[in-house]
């Protein structure tokens, strides 16, 4: 190429690169005011002692004191406590039954394309209202759950009102909402793996169990892998059903982690209290995140 | 021996549907059940043992929810959120996932990007809820419809960039190097050439934002009062009134998911197609 077109190709280029800044730059400055500043401002707020209901303005610097104080709060405490405890189930639960309905649901016929549109419903469905709708079913005298035990002789239990059952409440109400999530996503995985290797495998007198676990598993084991961080990370942070089901209740049985925030920030107003316990939760999923994103890149330049 | 293996396949087969007969069972019956309370009548609502099919319908409960002007409220102000939620970012993300897709970003520094993106989707949001709350309360936005508008736009503007940076990085560049040698200026090669080679990922990041904005309950309620309340939040206030009011709150709540559960039968290829984009590709 002659010096010149070089040079009006360069020159093209650097062209072609203000374009794309402007593309860039209203998305970003966004991205930097609602997302960024905030969480500057939050940090700032972690090491302030300020209650909003008892002073328009920070009543100074207390250095890690909010850190010291969110740590040994019993509800705290607590909270972390269910919010292990719910997510782990909750998650591990919908790892295993979506993708065994993913195994069933595969097929294009006119029935199971049905049952498919039928079963991913729970995923469009508002948060807040599926903790109503779960708040109506699990009532005890008058919901419908307790009834329908009721014809199998079971005296169903006081699923909203006694501690222990409401934590199984709101890891059925989790599991109900999000298994459709993991069966898309392992469906979409399955068909991804070629019919040739199942084929080769069956004239080899493989069982289905045997394809699954020596073909499926390990080709689709990164995607199961963050399917399962992403399912975590986005269970700990769900406030939304638990506050239409329970209201953390009864007493603290059910605050989690985003709930104890939630009503440390925006009902008792300490601010600064709140902020701390966000950060503590925060480098806890950015370690998480951290671990996503590594698996992500592995796994793309193994591809 | 032939006949033993077709009665097996027969077998599993039986199995098999009505395993997914179960499945879509405890999949509808919640939703049958929130359906029928919102046009059960009130006398028929707390016996015990519970009345579970109506004697009759009524529709007094829906009446009721359209007599309050603030359900109107409610639902104007969840469309205006929605529809400007939408339509801001799919302008905004699609350009800017086009423009970080063709600056010829070094690989780590794309890559740093895209962690910024995963990081803003799932850190705790309630970090960043309350600093906000103290911003719009500065800006004197609070309780308006734009402070809601405005921290939507913030988890969607980098959640759909993401999305579309996947989709324009799949997509062939010969067309584009074409152009371009044509003369085609970027924002021509970018609407001409790229956009509708896309168009399905943007239908699929329009949907994906509706929905979200339209669910979104956190933000919504840390920055509105009342004027500018939204249907997740009219949803969610029948928790804490006093005395329970099943009618009136299923009707609210059917009247909020309804809407969404017809608009997702309608688009369900491009839905899904959005859900698995960033799960399976990232």
């Amino acid at each position: 190429m002659s010096t010149i077109a070089t040079l009006k190709r360069r020159r093209r280029l650097r062209h072609d690169w203000i374009w794309m800044v402007a593309f860039v730059l209203p998305a970003s400055l966004l991205v930097v005011a609602v997302q960024f500043y905030p969480l500057l401002f939050s940090a700032y707020l972690s090491t302030q002692d300020w209650t909003l209901t008892s002073s328009q303005s920070s009543e100074g610097f207390v250095g890690l004191d909010n850190f010291a104080k969110v740590l040994r709060n019993d509800v705290f405490q607590r909270a972390v406590r269910n919010s292990a405890l719910i997510t782990g189930t909750a998650v591990t639960l919908e790892m295993i039954l979506g993708t065994a309905l993913a195994y069933l649901a595969v097929g294009s016929s006119r029935t199971i394309r049905a049952v498919r549109t039928l079963l991913i419903l729970p995923l469009v469905i508002a948060p807040v209202a599926a903790g109503t709708l779960w708040r109506m079913m699990l009532n005890s005298q008058m919901g419908l759950t307790n009834y329908l035990l009721s014809f199998l002789g079971i005296q169903g239990p006081d699923w909203l009102g006694n501690a222990d059952w409401a934590l199984v409440s709101v890891i059925i109400v989790d599991v109900w909402m999000t298994t459709p999530f993991v069966l898309l996503v392992v469906l979409a995985g399955l068909s991804s793996i070629p019919d040739e290797l199942h084929e080769s495998a069956a004239l080899d007198g493989a069982t289905r169990w045997k394809s699954f676990i020596y073909i499926d598993v390990p080709l689709m084991a990164p995607l199961l892998l963050l399917t399962f961080l992403f399912r975590m990370l986005e269970s700990l942070l769900s406030l939304d059903s638990i506050y239409t089901l329970t209201l953390g209740g009864p007493g603290y049985a059910t605050f989690t982690m985003t709930y104890y925030i939630y009503t440390l920030g925006l009902r008792s107003f300490n601010l600064g209290m709140a902020a701390a316990a966000s950060w503590l939760f925060m480098s806890f999923a950015t370690l998480a995140l951290l671990v996503v994103f590594w698996l992500q890149r592995r796994w793309q330049t193994a591809q | 021996m032939l006949s033993g293996n077709l009665a097996k396949i027969a077998a599993q087969r039986s199995l098999r549907m009505l395993a997914l007969a179960i499945a879509c069972l405890v999949v509808l019956v919640p939703l049958g059940y929130l359906v029928l309370n919102s046009v059960k009548p009130q006398n028929e609502m707390y016996t015990i043992p519970p009345i579970i099919i109506p004697s009759r319908i009524t529709l007094e409960h829906f009446e009721a929810a359209f007599n309050n002007p603030r359900t109107l409220r409610f639902l104007i102000n969840s469309l205006t959120v929605t529809g400007i939620t939408t339509a801001v970012t799919v302008v905004v993300s699609t350009l800017a996932a086009y423009g970080l897709s063709r600056m010829g970003l070094r690989a780590g520094l794309l890559s740093f990007v895209v962690f910024i993106f995963l990081f803003i989707r799932f850190y705790p949001r309630i970090t960043t809820v309350i600093p906000y709350f103290l911003v719009m309360r500065q800006l004197a936005l609070l309780d308006t419809v734009w402070a809601v508008i405005i921290g939507h736009l913030g988890i969607t503007i980098p959640f759909v960039t993401w999305l579309m940076l996947i989709v324009f990085q799949d997509l062939p560049r010969e067309v584009e190097e074409a152009a371009e040698v044509d003369g085609a200026n970027p924002l021509q090669r970018f609407g001409l050439v790229a956009l509708p080679m896309a168009a399905p990922g943007v239908a699929s990041a329009a949907i994906l934002t509706a929905f979200l904005s339209w669910n979104e309950f956190l933000i919504a309620s840390s920055v509105t009062k009342r004027q500018a309340q939204v249907l997740s939040i009219a949803v969610a206030s029948f928790v804490t009134d006093r005395g329970v009011q099943w009618g009136p709150m299923a009707a609210m709540a059917v009247i909020m998911i309804v809407p969404m559960i017809l608009f997702a039968l309608f688009v369900q290829r491009y839905l899904i197609r959005g859900i698995t984009l960033g799960a399976v590709k990232g």
